[in-house]
């Protein structure tokens, strides 16, 4: 068997596996919807919930009879993809307990070592960190005191 | 109407504001997560104690300024600095990543600058005519605007309308969660306080777009954009040849624009994305939307610079605002005791009309400006190493959707939204018709159960919904856009097929 012939042969397995998340959230959003009081808040999403749930299927049928090979995450590091949103993600949780600076330190920090494909040494590690302390300082600035955003 | 008031329009005092204005609302603009009505909203303490034409003229240009200013992040960084460029990022970042970024900003300019006119024309020669057309509108036509807006589906999903249709779906199941606007219950948040508050827009927008782009950036060590070698002029030349030979394009999304203008509630991201769609619906066969195509991001622009002339019909001479800011800039005017409505144009018109003027000459000096901001945020952002740019970026995200309603909920909403974006991406379910579920879901719901009351009280549902000779116009318009492409899609196949017979 030839790899072409292989790779026609293989199902696009990501695609089929959102479009049945999506068919879960429209059975979901249908179970949540008979908890309304209110006829007016039930017609909208029941009909969006069926409108998800007929396309999805017909999502699922239109990949299983013709998958697409070009899908999927492709090449890269999945560390530092997750390294990027795992540091911002734990900013936000962090924010209420010890304030919007310091905890997006830490979201910086994750962003500049996931963004780094060059390797460090003291000197770009401290022109980076210097750089970095510079913008989030111009930034909060801006808002906090030009703008008046309540920053935690 | 008399060179009087272009005479007030000029006095340095207005030029210098028009001047400040277009500088600050450009830079608020191109900052994600600072929309055009954060803009406005934020130097409106600043006009309380100036002259009413001066305050107005002030806050025409901020508003001018940052609809334009968020054409820059969304070629540079594809990331909308303000709704209203959704549609710039389909194809001012493809530009920017094959190496015209700076191609892109310019015709970018060009584009705004020729909508802002043309909105500003239309303001001063149509306002109360063209006021009665909003008047006309009620909630059956806005469903109808909503269901022809989510046709554009069709023409965003490049390659997969199935996809599309089910990402709009997501889109609008999306915009449901929180509570009801109408009835108050809580939806879909299955008990969690973070999801309570609904999903804002504008936090949704900058996650769909923005952090599927720096999840990408980070996995591979390729350069951000392509870098030309030599650092060439900004091509200012090129892209006014460019825009002169789509005229006709500009002019078709300027009108779009200024008549979605109108409408109150409709706004800008919702005139970019239809006269995108009538860009890309009576686009030659050889020109590729969605690939870098220069006319895509000239009918967002002129069409969303556009409603800003097109907006503050209703809102000065009825004194509804026609878009998000002009209801801002409405509440300034009551603050200097200024009363819009029909009379504003009689009474106060020295008022009306030194600012439009005002508004003319804020939208030709966006010109120079635009063009040389746009100059070094290009050059600025190309020459950035992608070390710093990325975690900068990522901290934009998080200060600028906090700042939106000063809410943690709605950053971690927007990251967990963006990473779900990139995987939807990765499988061919662009953000586009999510976005766009997103932002009409809204407007479907609340024209629907509006409709649908006054249908069910009146014993008259089917003429409340397919009655009116307005819905009926929408109606038409949107089976005609389902229907066209198919249609050229199949002249396009029979005439190539008669090419290859003939050749043979």
């Amino acid at each position: 068997m030839t790899e072409s012939s292989s790779r026609s042969g293989r199902k696009d397995i990501g695609t089929l596996i959102v479009a049945s998340l999506f068919i879960g959230l429209g059975l979901v959003t249908l179970y949540d919807v008979t908890t309304y009081s209110d006829r007016d808040s039930v017609v909208f999403p029941s009909f969006v919930a069926y409108a998800l749930i007929f396309c999805s299927v017909l999502v699922v049928i239109a990949s299983w009879l013709r998958p697409n090979q070009h899908n999927g995450f492709g090449s890269g590091d999945w560390w530092r993809r997750l390294l990027l949103v795992a540091t911002m993600l734990a900013g936000c949780f962090v924010m209420p307990l010890i304030g919007f600076l310091p905890a997006t330190v830490i979201a910086f920090a994750g962003g500049l070592v996931a963004a780094r494909h060059e390797g460090w040494d003291a000197r770009s590690a401290i022109i980076f960190a210097a750089s970095g302390v510079f913008i989030m300082a111009g930034f909060y600035t801006l808002f906090r005191f030009a703008l008046g955003v309540p920053l935690p | 109407m008399d060179f009087e008031h272009l005479a007030n329009a000029l006095t340095l005092t207005n030029l210098a504001l028009a001047l400040f204005g277009v500088v600050a609302g450009t830079i608020i603009g191109s900052i994600p997560g600072l929309s055009a009505t954060m803009a406005v909203a934020v130097l409106v303490p600043i006009t309380f104690s100036m002259a009413p034409a001066s305050a107005l003229i002030l806050l025409g240009a901020i508003y001018t300024g940052a609809i334009y200013g968020g054409a820059y992040s969304a070629i540079l960084l594809n990331t909308p600095g303000t709704p209203s460029a959704i549609g710039t990022t389909f194809d001012g970042y493809p530009m920017a990543k094959r190496g015209d970024g700076d191609l892109a900003v310019a015709i970018a300019c060009y584009a705004s600058v020729f909508g802002g006119m043309i909105g500003a024309l239309a303001l001063l020669l149509l306002a109360p005519p063209l006021s009665s057309v909003a008047l006309a509108f009620g909630p059956v036509e806005y469903l109808w605007l909503s269901i022809f807006g989510l046709s554009l589906i069709t023409s965003l999903s490049t390659g997969n309308v199935l996809k599309g249709l089910a990402g709009g779906a997501f889109g609008l199941l999306l915009s449901c969660v929180g509570v009801a606007e109408i009835s108050a219950d809580i939806r879909l948040t299955f008990g969690s306080t973070t999801m309570i508050g609904g999903i804002e827009v504008v936090g949704a927008l900058i996650g769909l777009y923005c952090i599927p782009v720096l999840i990408d950036l980070v996995a591979t060590p390729e350069r951000h954009l392509k870098v030309e070698e030599g650092g060439r002029a900004v091509r200012f030349r090129e892209g006014a040849i460019i825009a002169w030979r789509s005229r006709y394009n500009l002019l078709r999304s300027s009108i779009i624009g200024t008549l979605i203008g109108i409408l109150p509630g409709a706004g800008g991201s919702v005139a970019g994305l239809v006269a995108y769609s009538e860009a890309k619906r009576t686009a030659r066969p050889k020109q590729k939307f969605g690939e870098g195509e220069p006319d895509g991001v000239m009918a967002t622009e002129a069409a969303n610079n556009a409603t800003v002339g097109g907006g503050f019909i209703p809102t000065l001479v009825l004194g509804i605002p026609g878009t998000p800011p002009d209801a801002v800039i409405l509440g300034a005017l009551l603050v200097q005791g200024v009363r819009t409505g029909p009379t504003l144009f009689e009474g106060g018109g020295s008022i009306v009309y030194t600012f439009i003027y005002g508004l003319f000459i804020a939208t030709i000096l966006m010109l120079p400006t635009g063009l040389l901001i746009g100059r070094y945020a290009y050059k600025t952002i190309v020459t950035i190493p992608k070390t710093i740019l990325v975690p900068s970026v990522g901290f934009m995200t998080i200060i600028g959707t906090f700042a939106i309603r000063n809410s943690i909920s709605d950053v971690v909403i927007m990251i967990v939204l963006g990473t779900v974006g990139w995987v939807l991406s990765r499988f061919g379910f662009a953000a586009s018709p999510i976005v766009l579920g997103l932002i009409l879901g809204p407007i479907a719901e609340q024209g629907f159960v509006q409709a649908w009351i006054i249908g069910d009280a009146t014993g008259n549902l089917a003429g409340m919904f397919f009655g009116r000779p307005i819905s009926l116009a929408i109606i038409a318009f949107t089976i005609l856009s389902l229907v066209y492409p198919v249609i050229q899609g199949r002249r396009a196949k029979k005439l190539l097929e008669m090419q290859a017979g003939s050749n043979d």
